[in-house]
């Protein structure tokens, strides 16, 4: 291998004329491209010399065959300059600057302030700052000058017009005029226009000689009825070279000026669109069939173009994608792929004596499982492995042979959902290879990802190389990634079910006898049970607590409220009566249900606990063996939901009804005191504003009302209220509107007010402020809305609908914008954030020099902890 | 309450009879009774530039049009035989279920000189094919009974309502638009002032026309409408319509007298006096720089074509144009005076659907031209190859057709809008009948447009509360309720004007006015 270079710098300059010919190979005069037998013609736009692309024809520059040449730049000839439109405005900064007379075109700037540029621009240019506000100021203040000072001409005004066009006065400039008079700039006057007169001439912005791009930039493809169909550019060159010729016929010819300067303007768009098609004021160039073309500037631009398109992203092979479904059997660093995608997804392994005897069998097994696609043998040739000649290729197989075998379990892949919008949307997972068709991930690896299983699709790549696959480990790999850098706390943990399984194993009051404690505890590799909580007959009986905490890390201590803590305002500590203190002792639970605010993605504390304070391959052990353990205890106990869990006795029925007519009453109250002038207004607020807000509060309150109550009635057991408090799936509220009362539906966060003239519906009086009539929904989803109610509620939906839909399309162009603005941000080693020019951004990273995914939810230290550490829990005691 | 009717039982017995994509059928139906006459009407005659001399003396040259007539869909077999066709047998052969359109022409010479005019016999000619919707009048399966349509090959339960171009069902979408000719108040902000803002899009035969009267700074309203780049003085608009004395002009506006105040101010700091000086004060504006002459004739030809193309245009609709004028000034001051709100612009009794029929008319108007303009072209022709001229051979029926079948086949209607013809979706049943009464509202997608996508109370009954896509067409693509009932509007009729007259209602001239 070569040794690496590092770039030092880039210089950007102008083609000069002389450079554009002395890099052609051919100077192109014809506008045809093929001849009649489909031959390239000399000196046309397919010239043999510009490279190949037609197989079995040899390059007549390089002698290399079609995708060996590279291709090699042609030139054209024109007849007389014309303007580049990438430096129009440069051209008219300059035009401006320089003197117009006859014999001088100097920059219009005594020799003293010409000095002070120079002087300010090299001190700039030293301290590696942008020069252009210097020659900007250059730019303005010798367009200002309207005496040459070193030959005392009067200077006329000139006008740039968009897009190609300069006028002096009322004379128009015509490009070769311009030419002649950036040819007189002397050299030492160009470093005030920015340039480096080495590498720029100011005359170079006006084309003499325009660059033919090689063959290979702009390939012809044949149709499959035998016709040739040019590539845009091409068409272009086309257009350009028959206009050129027809100005030179013209000319020679004596044409009058008029018909002259006609074809000239015509070359000038020629070649203006061939750069760019998309100048403003220049009508684009379409192909025949009504389609603009696509030139120069339209393939380098945009989502589609080089650099967004074909550099910054591409498509790449050994990749794979499927839908993805939930398999908690798995470990949070697997992922289960498919066999046939196994089967197609290879890995290079060279063959070595070490595993000589296994990749033989692998090739040997061909394309069943886990065999090999292809064999690369020593001397360079490529086999592929079938099923028909796998025996004797296996043979053939010896040292330093290159085997695709196919991706086996173990192997090392990225994982990847769109939309990536931080690090741990692609993340290195071991391949487990499964029978069926999806991709199967733990379902507690869902959170960073942000996947869920109605359908979406992830994508996989297989690292090919070993340091691929050892950076991946070290960087991506899921356990590496429990911890969010966003926040500072795990992003992967449990969710849904698992929290609910949690949950339901450490409630009070479950026994298992040894069989089914052992059997919860399969998955794990826990095969012995700890001194049994009860003897019950004789009979050994475990609690739940006692299973989960086999799963727990060994000397874990901590103390914390759960998520069904109700927050009273006295707390009884461990004789809590809805268990909700969580006690944890060297590793025992004793006290506390797992719920949400324990083993939770992003607010579990057992979870951050285990996650900080042991290795990565201990979190994710626990965390692995709490799905196993959740999913068998969810799965044992049972747990279901149906219509008649929201079932409320009928006493509770007339609660509500109770509550909302209260409501009601107080609403009428509300409007007649508002109709007899009664109603204060609130500080700031408009009489009618209050009104609504009072009416609003007032609503608010009867649903919570009407809430508590069903909350009531049914009862911790009930399986919605197992998964609303333990923070498995849905809320309290979620709940109130399906056994009580929907509540308020709102648009825009106010009542509903528009529609017909002066009330909603016409089911409702004119200039009725009640609650019905504006959108309340005093009806349950159990009983079912009445009409006028389930249209308000098709209102408010609507709202969240369009509200989600406007969201996602602005979110994606937030975060390229995000990206675009800080993605040269670094933080240096002495902890500051710099740009790229070791500018200051921030004196400390964050302010605090805190990293977050190395703090505790943002904190650099938690105290508490450490007191708790150092003291003992007794007496240090804090909840974290 | 318990008088409720068992809902369901109105629906089904709404269902059994065609009505999923009746709206369609009935629009398209309209469209062929009177529509496609109505367009060749609208044209009259086909005016030629011939004048040539005879024995007779010198005449000129012009086609007239009479009753058009729509035959029941054929194909033209390629031995030249034509042939009844099925929609079925047009699916499966990739075909266009189309009809022939006949046409009564003739052409006429004119002697100016002695006011003669030689008329040939009216001839009935071919003048292209339309496209024929599924299940309406003018469709063979148009009467059959369900044993007749299985037999035929097609599902009794079809519900019809779309085209068969070129094989491939073609559903033409339901536009929903803001309504035409209605005047509407809104506040709108300009450099960081509220100002009260009078919109009307005006629309004559296709042609839109928005016309806005707006209170602008210090009060005084001004008038903008197509044609005319800035805003123009209201006083002096109404001045040029020929609403002449400050009496009038307060009088057309308001009997309020808050408002007359205000109209007061403004006849205070008017520009002119008279309607000549405002047609001055006009051409200037329109032709800057020209002769005094060109300028009248612009001012002029400005005035009756692109302001409020509704009420008509010709110098007789001008002042009815005036009392249009001074009604949304009016409305303008109320607004401003707290007199009324500002108009909900969602509210469906301001909005109008454009059906299949209506889309249809459009693109026969615009195709019907481009046929006209082609026959005037070979008439000339032939008459400058000293042929005898023959309509019938100056007609290339592949001209109509071609500019009918082109936005069907690819949905770019005329007016440059697209999607506006579908592939019917046959997903499934419930695809297809949702797809045949799905709404289209015009709006860009890309803007929230939070109001605009929200449902409306008004939609009630009209539009289906919960079918409307996820994403980012969310609100804007509608569906029909299940008993929604679609009324069409009708055209000027001069019975009800005449009876307004004798009421004692004064006419101002202008078509629409009374």
């Amino acid at each position: 291998m070569t040794s690496l270079k590092r770039i030092g710098r880039i210089k950007f300059g102008l083609l000069a004329p002389k450079e554009i010919r002395r890099m052609s190979v051919v100077k192109v005069i014809t506008a045809d491209t093929y001849d009649d037998d489909g031959f390239p013609i000399d000196m046309g736009l397919m010239d043999q010399r510009l490279g190949v692309i037609d197989p079995g024809l040899r390059c007549k520059t390089c002698g290399n065959r079609p995708g060996a040449c590279p291709g090699h730049m042609g030139h054209i000839e024109l007849a007389a300059p014309v303007v580049h439109v990438g430096y129009t405005k440069l051209i008219k900064k300059i035009l401006l600057s320089i003197c117009k007379g006859e014999n001088c075109g100097r920059v219009k700037l005594t020799e003293k302030e010409k000095k002070e540029f120079l002087n300010r621009m090299e001190e700039f240019r030293e301290n590696d700052r942008p020069i252009t506000p210097i020659v900007e100021e250059m730019f303005k203040t010798s367009a200002k000058v309207m005496e040459c000072p070193h030959c005392g001409e009067e200077q006329i005004e000139i006008k740039f017009e968009k897009p190609t066009s300069y006028y002096e006065g009322d004379h128009k400039l015509m490009p070769a005029e311009i030419r002649k008079r950036f040819e007189k700039i002397p050299d030492e006057d160009i470093p005030l226009f920015g340039m480096d007169v080495n590498v720029a001439r100011p005359e170079w912005m006006m084309l003499r000689v325009l660059p033919v791009p090689p063959v290979t930039a702009r390939p012809s493809i044949t149709l499959e009825s035998g016709q040739r169909s040019e590539d845009d550019l091409t068409h272009k060159l086309v257009d350009i070279l028959r206009i050129n010729q027809r100005f030179q016929e013209n000319r020679e010819a004596g044409a009058p000026q008029l018909i002259i300067e006609d074809l000239l303007e015509l070359l000038q768009y020629h070649v203006t669109t061939f750069f760019d098609n998309a100048v403003s004021g220049v009508p684009s160039a379409r192909h025949r069939s009504g389609r603009p073309l696509k030139t120069l500037s339209q393939r380098l631009k945009g989502k589609e173009g080089r650099f967004r398109g074909s550099l910054s992203g591409k498509r790449v092979n050994f990749s794979a994608r499927t839908v993805i479904s939930p398999e908690p059997n798995l470990s949070i660093n697997e992922v289960g792929v498919p066999k046939a995608i196994a089967e197609e997804l290879t890995l290079p392994v060279v063959v070595t004596e070490r595993n000589i005897e296994e990749m033989r069998e692998c090739v040997r097994r061909g394309p069943k499982h886990p065999g090999a696609n292809y064999l690369r043998r020593i001397d360079g040739r490529r086999i592929k492995i079938t099923e028909q000649n796998a025996e004797e290729v296996a043979e053939t197989i010896e040292y330093g042979c290159r085997v695709d075998r196919h991706l086996k379990d173990g192997d090392i892949v990225l994982f990847n959902r769109q939309p990536s919008l931080h690090r741990m949307s692609i993340m290195a997972h071991r391949v487990k290879v499964m029978p069926h068709r999806t991709f199967r991930i733990n379902p507690a690896v869902c959170p960073p990802y942000n996947a869920d299983f109605d359908g979406d699709e992830m994508n996989l790549h297989v690292c090919q190389t070993e340091e691929a696959r050892a950076e991946a480990l070290l960087l991506m790999d899921v356990q590496r990634n429990i911890l969010s850098p966003r926040f500072g706390g795990p992003i992967i943990g449990g969710i849904h079910d698992l929290i609910t399984g949690m949950y339901i194993l450490t409630r009070r009051g479950k026994m298992f006898d040894e069989n089914s404690a052992l059997e919860l505890l399969r998955k794990t590799d826990i095969r012995k049970l700890p001194e049994p909580a009860e003897l019950i007959d004789g009979v050994p009986y475990w609690n739940g607590k006692q299973i989960f905490s086999q799963i727990l890390p060994p000397g874990l201590n901590l103390t914390f409220n759960a998520k069904i803590c109700y927050n009273c305002d006295k707390c009884r500590g461990v004789d809590c009566e809805r268990d909700a203190y969580v006690v944890i002792r060297d590793s025992q639970l004793l006290h506390g249900v797992m719920d949400e605010a324990a083993v939770g993605a992003f607010k579990g504390k057992v979870l951050d606990r285990v996650v900080k304070e042991y290795p990565n391959e201990t979190a994710r052990k626990f965390i692995d063996d709490m799905s196993h353990l959740a999913i068998r205890s969810i799965m044992s106990e049972g747990f279901s939901f149906g219509i008649d869990d929201e079932d409320i006795p009928k006493d509770a029925k007339i609660q509500i009804d109770e509550a909302v007519e209260l409501a009601n009453q107080k609403i009428h109250k509300l409007v007649d005191a508002y109709e007899n002038d009664e109603l204060e207004p609130l500080p700031g607020r408009s009489l009618d504003e209050t009104l609504e807000m009072k009416i609003m509060q007032e609503l608010g309150r009867a649903r919570d009302e009407t809430g508590r109550t069903a909350e009531r009635f049914m009862g911790k057991d009930n399986s919605a209220v197992v998964m609303a408090v333990s923070g498995a799936r849905g809320s309290m509220l979620n709940l109130t509107q399906m056994a009580a009362c929907v509540g308020q539906q709102s648009v825009r966060g106010e009542r509903i007010h528009r529609g017909y003239i002066g009330r909603t519906l016409p089911h409702f009086r004119r200039n009725d402020l009640g609650a019905d009539a504006h959108g309340f929904v005093a009806s349950s989803y159990k009983t079912g809305l009445n009409p006028t109610e389930f249209f308000f509620h098709a209102i408010g939906g609507r709202e969240g609908l369009v509200d989600t839909a406007v969201r996602t399309s602005k979110s994606g162009y937030f975060q390229r914008r995000m990206i675009n603005a800080l993605q040269d941000l670094e933080v240096k080693y002495d902890g500051t954030v710099r740009e790229t020019h070791g500018g200051l951004v921030q004196f400390m990273y964050g302010e605090d020099g805190v990293d977050p995914s190395k703090s505790d939810y943002g904190k650099a230290v938690n105290v508490k902890r450490i007191v708790e550490a150092v003291v003992g829990d007794e007496k240090g005691a804090g909840r974290v | 309450m318990n008088l409720m009717l068992d809902l369901r039982a109105v629906s089904s017995a709404y269902f059994t009879r065609e009505k999923v994509a009746e709206h369609h059928v009935k629009s398209f139906n309209k469209f062929v009774d009177g529509g496609i006459q109505k367009i060749i009407d609208e044209q009259g005659l086909i005016e030629t530039d011939i004048e040539d001399t005879n024995e007779r003396g010198a005449y000129k040259v012009y086609v007239k049009l009479g009753k058009v007539n729509l035959l029941k869909p054929t194909i033209k077999e390629a031995d030249g035989s034509r042939e009844k066709i099925h929609p079925t047998e047009a699916r499966l052969r990739n075909v266009t279920y189309a009809a022939p359109i006949y046409l009564e022409m003739t052409i006429v010479e004119e002697y100016p000189e002695t006011g003669e005019k030689e008329e040939y016999e009216m001839k009935e000619i071919e003048i292209g094919e339309l496209p024929i919707m599924v299940l309406s009048k003018c469709c063979n399966l148009y009467g059959l009974g369900k044993e007749g349509l299985i037999e035929r090959g097609e599902d009794p339960l079809d519900p019809g309502g779309y085209f068969i171009i070129n094989g491939t069902e073609r559903v033409v979408i339901a536009l929903e638009d803001l309504a035409p000719n209605k005047v509407f108040v809104e506040f709108d902000k300009r450099y960081g002032d509220k100002i009260e803002v009078t919109k009307t899009f005006s629309q004559r035969r296709g042609y839109r026309a928005l016309v806005i009267v707006e209170r602008g700074h210090h009060g005084i309203l001004e008038v903008s409408f197509p044609s005319v780049s800035g805003r123009l003085n209201f006083i002096t608009m109404v001045r040029a319509l020929g609403l002449e004395t400050d009496q009038e002009i307060i009088e057309a506006v308001s009997s309020d007298l808050e408002i007359q105040k205000f109209i007061l101010e403004n006849i205070e700091e008017a520009e002119v006096e008279t309607t000549e000086e405002s047609m001055d004060k006009i051409g200037k504006r329109v032709a800057a720089g020209q002769a005094k002459d060109y300028q009248h004739k612009r001012a002029n030809y400005v005035i009756d074509r692109y302001l409020l193309p509704h009420i008509g245009n010709d110098e007789d609709s001008r002042l009815a144009k005036a009392y249009f004028l001074c009604g949304m000034a009016e409305a303008c001051y109320e607004l401003a005076l707290g007199q009324r709100g500002e108009d909900d612009k969602d509210h469906y009794s301001n909005k109008r659907i454009k059906l299949a029929g209506d889309l249809m008319e459009d693109l026969f108007r615009v195709s019907f031209n481009r046929l006209t303009r082609d026959i005037k072209y070979q008439l000339e022709r032939a008459h400058m190859r000293n042929r005898e001229l023959n309509v019938s051979t100056a007609i290339r029926a592949d001209v109509l057709s071609d500019r009918i079948m082109h936005p069907l086949a690819t949905g770019n209607w005329v007016g440059g809008r697209t999607g506006v013809s579908q592939l019917l979706d046959r997903t499934d049943y419930m695809a297809t009948l949702s797809h045949l009464r799905r709404i289209i509202s015009p709006l860009s997608r890309a803007q929230p447009h939070f109001e605009a996508r929200d449902l409306h109370p008004t939609q009630w009954g009209r539009i289906c509360p919960c079918e409307t896509p996820e994403g980012p067409n969310c609100g804007l693509v509608k569906n029909f309720a299940q008993l929604v009932e679609i009324s069409s509007g009708i055209g000027d009729v001069d019975e009800f004007k005449v009876l307004l007259c004798n009421l004692g209602i004064e006419r101002l001239g202008g078509d629409r006015s009374a």
